[in-house]
């Protein structure tokens, strides 16, 4: 079924008020792994539908235009509470040629070296996927909206296992590129994670200060992330100051793509400015709610889901950035958090954060022995208010869309 | 799927013609509608309507693998085709495709009974809440070298969420998770597990950190033996401390775990593997002795596939995973399993788990439990995180068993490597010694 027939279908069901989306994706993936390689080509499709019936919402997504076409009625089988469709946006872009994906590159042996290298002899790569792609992205509504956009990807994960003796950890990263790989980045972070915890060293301290490396810093935000699209924060959002002066929050796309899951241009957005919270992610729906505009945050992750407000390209940045050196000769006695451990748990209700982490003592500004496992639990407006130090080193990583994070210095932090 | 298998497999025939070698092609038809309740209403309805083709070869430690979106026979060749060019094959001629049908095919007959149903329980048990209820119909089929082809269908359905229950320290948000196979009689299981979960309770205390002794209840332990057994003797996984134990003593005499995907009242099961491959149960400990291992056809060995070859999606290539934890019953009440207890916590629920295979470390999170004292229940406790090792755990577990094996309903999808097949598993109360514990943030 071509979009044609599909949009006529959808305006006979809901004049005036559908959107229809389709993307396009062909990647190539290498596995490596000692024991085997697979190469692996995938050339995606899915379409997805929202119209409103009677005021109320519906939403179909499929592998084709006919299979979409065949759920419409399923999707008008209950009943649904109504709500107010969005203002749909107009704008046309031109159609894009198809290019072709070119396979990724050959790195296990050059990111092999390089884990054995970082940790001396002490972890080896298990394995490592990449993979990269192009996807295309079109969108259509009934206001004469009709844009498409290539998104290009280059995405893997690799594991390694340390070994110490007879104990042994393995340790898993997935990992983004946005231009050349940054394998000497990845071989540090999987070396540290694979075996710093096989020291079965605890913290030494039960407080001090605390050294985020980027990877962790990305996950605090990414685990925050909700406050900044929540139509209702929790009260201790709103009261006054969020976060230490020295750090802002933005959310920029702009280099990724140029319109968002419902077509609405992406631009830079800024949540957080010197430690205020100063501004809200907007989708269509959450826009209109609101009395607002969109900013262009509908997000969507998967063809599979509607789009939901979120964000797209989320970051830490300040306007007086340390070296990630001076930070370190910052710390008097504390804890730098090289990699979590477990997945960070928040409460953003309830202001709580539990982060379970591996790393080293830093005392004098120099690093210690390795320390296996902690774990810093608290409130998270005191861990945003005591962040001090804010370095030039930020990295992205996924989660799933990309989370940035210079290395983080927090003055009093307490360690279990 | 309208296929001509016998074309299919003479495509496939110069992909495998050596003895270790896999061709084969899967599809998959899935079929989704989620319904979005909140308070009493349906705030949003979706449909997921997917299908695809995965072709794969294997050989000599190499692996191929392709993904097309469709399911007609023109979408099948397609993959081989692309199969068969990086095998250095002679390409199969262009066909025209033959136009498939759309699919008119009356997915959810019953969603409107279902919405019914549900929109009683709930105002009945838990009329504020934040749930989410899914039925998924997967029809899937494959046909691989030597001869191998099957065609198997599964009907899940889920209800997953938060709902606010009355207790005796006012009100209070829990977590709901049902998980069963789509029968007339999972309506009736669902509402007694919600009706189960909105009981008023105490005001919990926390979780005092430390080592403890735990009743896994409820069918819980099913998910501790996914952990600290099905993981590691999945057979791809890597070095673990369960690893070179073939046959070695590792719990009491008296346990028996098996991994079974023929149970199909359970989550988890499925008549043909995603290999074709019809399962049997594998016996991951056998009166105390370590079996296993869980494979699919490419880890199979001499002994072959257990049928435990499992794909997250079409657009996966197979992998070992585990299905349907079943540990056999034992002949003890519940009163008896807390006397021997004595002192620890009963828990009933496991909200989620997870093991760290190298280091048989594994991590259990519970959303609330029952303190025991000298074998009576005391206080109700909150949320907190079970841990351990693997095989002192296992090494820990006391040799009586409760008498009843229950399915575990809060158990249902298991994500490794991001991939996430559906799990199951049905147990009785099981005794565990000495896990540390500590209260959820």
């Amino acid at each position: 079924m071509t979009d044609a027939r599909l949009t006529r279908e959808l305006e006979r069901r809901s004049p005036g008020q559908w959107e229809l989306y389709r993307k396009t994706a062909d990647s190539r993936e290498t596995a490596a792994a000692p024991e085997l390689r697979r190469d692996a080509w995938r050339r995606e499709e899915g379409w997805a539908a929202r119209w409103w019936i009677g005021g109320a919402p519906r939403f179909a997504a499929a592998s084709s235009g006919e299979r979409l076409a065949a759920s419409f009625d399923d999707a008008e089988r209950v009943s649904v509470e109504p709500s107010a469709p969005p203002e749909w946006p107009a704008r046309q872009t031109p159609a894009l040629e198809a290019e072709p994906v070119a396979p990724p590159p050959e790195l296990f042996e050059e990111l092999s070296r390089a884990v054995a290298a970082s940790s001396r002899g002490e972890a080896s790569l298990s394995s490592l996927s990449l993979r990269s792609g192009v996807a295309r992205e079109r969108i259509v509504n009934a206001a004469g909206l009709d844009v498409s956009q290539d998104r290009r990807v280059l995405d893997g994960v690799a594991s390694a296992v340390g070994r110490r003796g007879a104990r042994a950890r393995e340790a898993r990263l997935p990992f983004r590129w946005t231009g050349e790989p940054e394998t000497d980045a990845l071989a540090r972070r999987l070396a540290d994670a694979a075996t710093l915890p096989l020291s079965d060293r605890p913290t030494p301290f039960p407080s001090g200060q605390w050294l985020l490396d980027p990877a962790v810093g990305a996950a605090v935000l990414a685990a925050i992330a909700p406050l900044f699209s929540a139509e209702r924060p929790p009260r201790w959002v709103l009261r006054g100051q969020l976060a230490s002066p020295d750090l802002s929050v933005a959310d920029d796309a702009s280099a990724d793509c140029f319109f968002d899951g419902e077509g609405v241009p992406v631009r830079r957005t800024l949540l957080v400015e010197e430690g205020v919270l100063v501004g809200r992610l907007h989708d269509l729906a959450s826009a209109h709610r609101a009395g607002a505009r969109s900013t262009g945050h509908g997000a969507r992750p998967s063809f599979r889901l509607p789009p939901r407000v979120g964000p797209a390209r989320l970051f830490f940045e300040t306007k007086t950035p340390a070296t990630p050196a001076a930070l370190l000769s910052a710390v008097t006695r504390g804890l730098f958090a090289s990699a979590l451990i477990a997945p960070p748990r928040v409460d953003l209700a309830a202001d709580r954060y539990e982060l379970e982490f591996t790393g080293v003592s830093v005392v004098g500004g120099k690093a210690g022995g390795p320390v296996a496992g902690a774990r810093s639990a608290g409130r998270l407006s005191d861990l945003l208010k005591r962040v001090r130090g804010i370095s030039t080193d930020t990295q992205f990583f996924p989660s799933p869309y990309p989370v940035g994070s210079p290395t983080l210095l927090v003055e009093r932090a307490s360690f279990e | 799927m309208d296929w001509d298998e016998t074309a299919i497999r003479r495509w496939l025939e110069p992909l495998a013609t050596r003895r270790g070698e896999i061709a084969e092609v899967f599809a998959e038809r899935l079929a989704e509608l989620t319904l979005d309740w909140r308070d009493g209403a349906i705030r949003e309805a979706r449909v997921r309507a997917e299908e695809g083709v995965g072709a794969r070869r294997r050989s000599d430690g190499a692996e191929h693998f392709v993904f097309v979106p469709g399911t007609a026979e023109a979408d099948a060749r397609e993959a081989v085709r692309a199969l068969r060019a990086a095998a250095a094959a002679p390409p199969l001629p262009i066909r025209a495709p033959r136009a498939a049908p759309a699919n008119a095919d009356d997915a959810f007959p019953d969603a409107e009974r279902w919405a019914r149903r549900l929109t009683a329980v709930l105002a009945r048990h838990a009329p504020r809440h934040s749930l989410t209820f899914r039925i998924r119909n997967a029809e899937r089929r494959v046909v691989a070298d030597g001869g191998r082809s099957a065609v198997s269908a599964r009907r899940l359905l889920s209800l997953e969420g938060r709902f606010v229950a009355a207790s005796k320290a006012g009100d209070e948000e829990r977590v709901f998770a049902f998980h069963a196979p789509a029968t007339d009689a999972a309506s009736e299981e669902l509402r007694t597990a919600l009706a189960r979960a909105a009981e008023p309770r105490e005001r919990p205390v926390p979780v005092p950190s430390g080592e403890t002794d735990v009743v896994l209840a409820g069918g819980s332990a099913a998910v501790f033996f996914h952990e600290a057994l099905g993981h590691p003797l999945e057979a791809d996984a890597g070095p673990s401390p369960l690893k070179n134990l073939p046959n070695a003593r590792v719990a009491a005499t008296a346990l028996d775990v098996a991994d079974d995907p023929r149970r199909l009242d359970l989550f988890g099961g499925y008549e043909f593997d995603d290999e074709g491959t019809a399962p049997r149960g594998a016996r991951l400990v056998t009166s105390g002795l370590l079996g296993g291992p869980l494979s699919d056809r490419a880890h199979g060995a001499s002994s072959g596939s257990s049928g435990h070859g499992r794909r997250a999606a079409a657009s996966e290539p197979p992998s070992p995973r585990g299905s349907n934890i079943v540990v056999a019953e034992g002949g003890a009440d519940a009163d008896e399993m807390l006397r021997r207890l004595n002192n620890g916590l009963w828990i009933e629920d496991l909200s989620g788990g997870s093991v760290e295979i190298a280091s048989g470390t594994f991590r259990l999170r519970f959303p609330r439990a029952r303190r025991v004292r000298r074998g009576r229940f005391a206080d109700e406790l909150g949320g907190g995180v079970l841990a351990g090792e693997i095989l002192p755990a296992l090494g820990g577990i006391e040799p009586v068993f409760g008498r009843e094996a229950r399915p575990c309903r809060t158990f249902g999808w298991c994500a490794r490597g991001g991939q996430v097949v559906p799990v199951g598993g049905a147990a009785p109360e099981v005794i565990v010694r000495r896990l540390s514990v500590r209260a959820d943030a």
